[in-house]
C-alpha cells in the first residue's frame, strides 16, 4: 500500500474500532462506588496500530495487540479484513516503560565522579572530577572537557550546566547544578596541550569529591611519568568503570575529529582497555583517569575505534598536571 | 637496524624525526614514545593504512618505531 493509504486507513480503524475499544471501562455515570482512580482512569490494554515498511515505497497496517483474548475478536478480524490482508499482525503483550538507565546516567546529588554531565547545549560527557580555583574562594567547581561543559568554547561564562547531561534526560533548570566559570579555549590552529574547563557547583548543591563508585576515595594525584604498561582505571557515562593500561605517552600530533574542525594536541597519554572490552567510548569524555592505587593522572578527551591490541580501539588523555595549571585550579581530595 | 634498550631520552628526541618521515607516506594522528624491545621507541599512530606497498621504516635515527592504524579520532560524546 502507498504510505498515504496506510495513514488514511490507521485513522478509521482508530476511530471507528479502537476507540469504542479503549473506553470500554470508562466510567458510564458520575455516580462511582468509592475505589483507587488509577483504576477508573487507567487505559485498557488493546490493540495499537501503526504503520509498518514491507519494502521501498510499499507499507502495511502494523497491528499490535496486548491481550491474548483479542486474538480471536470482532475488532482484530474487522482490522484484517479492512486491511485487505495488507495488515502486519502481532501479540506483543505488555509493555512497560524500559528499564533504569545505568548508575552513571542518572540523576545523583549529592553530585558524583563519573556521572553524566554537560553544557546545557551539549548531549552529555563526564564529570570528572571536584577542583578548586587558586586563591579562590575554596568553592567546588566540576572538572571536565571544554567539549563537555564550554561546547567546545560555544559557552560562556555562567551558563548552565546539567547533571545529568541532557542526552540523559536532564531538564533546564531542574537539574542544573553548576554554571561554567573556568574555560581554556582550545585552538584551532597550532597545538592544544588540554582539553578542559570548570564549572562552578550552585550553593545549594552537595558534592561528593572523593568516592570513585566500584573503585575508592580518590587519593590524590599520581606520578608525573605515566610510563607504559601502567595500570589505570576510569568511571565514565558509558562505559561506567572499565580498567586499561598505558600503551604510549608524550603523544604529539594527536589529531582529534571535534564540531570545529580537526584539532592537534601535544603531550597526550594513549590508553587500552583490557581484556575485550574498550577503555572508553563517546559519552565517556571528562572522566578521570586514575591508577590502581587510586591517584589521578590524566583526563580523558578523545578516542577511536580501531586499534588497541584487543582491537577496541585507544583512549586518549592529558596528563592532569596540565589540566589542573591551566585552569588554574587544584584536585580536591 | 633498530638497537635494543633505546632510551628514553633517544626516544624522546626521534619523535620529531619520526612526524617528518611518516607524514608523507601516511595521514600521521600521533607520535609518541612506548616500550619496544625491552627499551623505549616511538611510537606512530596512522589515521589509515598506506597504500599497499609502501615501505614504512623500522627505526628512525636508530631508535625502533612501531606503526599501529588508529582509525579516525573524535572527541567522546554520544554519537
Amino acid at each position: 500500500m502507498q504510505l498515504d493509504s496506510v495513514r488514511e486507513l490507521k485513522a478509521v480503524l482508530a476511530e471507528s474500532v479502537l476507540a469504542p475499544l479503549t473506553v470500554e471501562n470508562m466510567p458510564k455515570s458520575f455516580a462511582l462506588a468509592a475505589g483507587p482512580i488509577r483504576k477508573v482512569n487507567e487505559p485498557v490494554r488493546s490493540i495499537a496500530l501503526g504503520i509498518a515498511p514491507r519494502g521501498k515505497n510499499d507499507f502495511r497496517l502494523a497491528v499490535r495487540y496486548q491481550r491474548r483474548e483479542l486474538e480471536d475478536s470482532k475488532e482484530l478480524e474487522t482490522i484484517k479484513r479492512r486491511a485487505k490482508g495488507e495488515a502486519d499482525v502481532r501479540y506483543i503483550g505488555r509493555v512497560t516503560k524500559s528499564a533504569a538507565p545505568p548508575w552513571t546516567q542518572q540523576r545523583h546529588r549529592p553530585l558524583r565522579i563519573g556521572t553524566s554531565v554537560g553544557h546545557v547545549n551539549i548531549t552529555a560527557g563526564t564529570l570528572g572530577a571536584f577542583v578548586t580555583v587558586r586563591g579562590g574562594d575554596g568553592k567546588p567547581h566540576i572538572l571536565s572537557n571544554n567539549h563537555v561543559l564550554a561546547d567546545e568554547n560555544r559557552g560562556k561564562i555562567g551558563d548552565t550546566v546539567l547533571q545529568p547531561g541532557k542526552y540523559d534526560d536532564g531538564k533546564d533548570p531542574a537539574d542544573k547544578v553548576a554554571t561554567l566559570s573556568v574555560v581554556v579555549k582550545l585552538k584551532k590552529t597550532g597545538s592544544n596541550a588540554v582539553d578542559c574547563a570548570a564549572a562552578l557547583v550552585d550553593d545549594k548543591i552537595e558534592i561528593d569529591a572523593k568516592s570513585i563508585r566500584g573503585l575508592g576515595k580518590l587519593a590524590g594525584i599520581g606520578s608525573e611519568f605515566l610510563d607504559e604498561g601502567t595500570a589505570v582505571a576510569k568511571l565514565g557515562r558509558t562505559t561506567g568503570l572499565t580498567r586499561g593500561k598505558v600503551t604510549a605517552f608524550e603523544l604529539d600530533n594527536v589529531v582529534v575529529g571535534y564540531d570545529i574542525g580537526n584539532l592537534r594536541f601535544d603531550g597526550q597519554v594513549e590508553i587500552e582497555g583490557a581484556d575485550d572490552d574498550p577503555f572508553s567510548r563517546g559519552g565517556d569524555s571528562g572522566s578521570l583517569i586514575v591508577t590502581e592505587d587510586r591517584r589521578a593522572v590524566a583526563l580523558l578527551f578523545a578516542g577511536g575505534e580501531v586499534g588497541g591490541s584487543n582491537g577496541q580501539g585507544l583512549t586518549f588523555a592529558s596528563p592532569i598536571r596540565a589540566v589542573l595549571n591551566a585552569l588554574k585550579v587544584d584536585l580536591m581530595f | 637496524m633498530a638497537s635494543t634498550g633505546t632510551t628514553l631520552e633517544l626516544a624522546r628526541a626521534a619523535k620529531a624525526r619520526a612526524l617528518d618521515v611518516f607524514a608523507p607516506l601516511a595521514p600521521v594522528v600521533g607520535v609518541g614514545v612506548t616500550r619496544v624491545d625491552g627499551g623505549y621507541g616511538v611510537k606512530v599512530n596512522l589515521e589509515s593504512a598506506p597504500p599497499a606497498g609502501t615501505p614504512l621504516p623500522a627505526a628512525v635515527d636508530g631508535v625502533p618505531v612501531k606503526v599501529e592504524v588508529v582509525g579516525r579520532l573524535r572527541k567522546q560524546l554520544p554519537d
